[in-house]
């Protein structure tokens, strides 16, 4: 089947579902969860599988989470006086720095893609919400048609892969973390779901 | 449906759907909010930084609940 034919198609639920997990991590790593928000997270409900312990975990600690608490928490983890406990940016995760390589192929492949940064948000492109949100919208077709399979894990493996398990990973052991302990434990093991069911499909 | 017939696009949602997506998935959606928002192509065309292609260009916003 060409990519065309391809992308044409309605999008099953299988995969409409991981930008639902993307959209989910890219609203809570964008900006602190507020009131109505935490009562939301709070209704979530996961099964015993990984991923499902992760959600529940989730949905208990926003069940016990002040919404003060929680955006002093998000300033401390990614805002800080200077900077916070972690940097969530790709380009830092892989360099060490801001705005190097790893910022400039993204741009690159955004422009392929027909994505560009909104005029009001300020952040570098490649802040771990932002590239969570664009594979919600790549899966779903939120820019376009639905993006195929294939370049999807392109996209993926490029620009999540070499560094969003880690980041995860930091951020669920961080010593800030209370909810976004949470948060790292569900993206991490979003991120190898993911990373195993693009190697299935290849 | 035609994809149900490819070995391995069965294995990866038979995979995901063992992973609790599906599990998960409905009360995730439930929370998740809206999907990005498609940009209007004349505000596109106003950023001069992006080469213009014949298609419409899409912003993306970070998302918000």
């Amino acid at each position: 089947m060409t990519e065309a034919a391809e992308a044409s198609q309605q999008v099953p639920a299988e995969e409409l579902e991981r930008a639902a997990f993307y959209r989910l991590l890219a609203g809570l790593l964008s900006a602190p969860p507020d009131d109505p928000a935490l009562a939301t997270l709070t209704a979530l409900e996961g099964d015993a599988t990984p991923l499902g312990s992760a959600v529940t975990e989730l949905a208990a600690r926003a069940a016990a989470a002040a919404p003060v608490d929680v955006r002093h928490e998000y300033e401390d983890l990614f805002i800080g006086i200077g900077r916070g406990e972690l940097v969530p940016f790709a380009s830092y995760y892989l360099t060490g720095f801001l705005n190097e390589r790893p910022l400039a192929r993204l741009r690159d492949d955004m422009a392929l893609l027909g994505i560009a940064r909104a005029e009001k948000v300020r952040e570098p492109e490649d802040h771990i919400a932002a590239l969570c949100e664009m594979m919600a919208g790549l899966i779903a077709g939120s820019f376009g048609e639905p993006l195929p399979l294939a370049r999807q894990q392109q996209f993926f493996d490029t620009h999540l892969a070499p560094w969003a398990g880690r980041f995860f990973a930091d951020l669920e052991k961080a010593s800030a973390a209370r909810l976004y302990a949470a948060v790292g434990r569900l993206g991490r093991t979003f991120v190898e779901i993911e990373t195993t069911a693009f190697e299935i499909a290849a | 449906m035609e994809r149900d017939s490819d070995k391995q696009t069965r294995a990866r949602r038979n995979f995901l759907k063992l992973a609790s997506l599906g599990a998960a998935a409905s009360t995730v959606a439930a929370v998740a909010g809206r999907p990005a928002e498609a940009a209007d192509p004349a505000a596109a065309k106003a950023h001069g930084s992006y080469r213009e292609t014949p298609h419409v260009r899409k912003y993306y916003e970070l998302a918000r609940f």
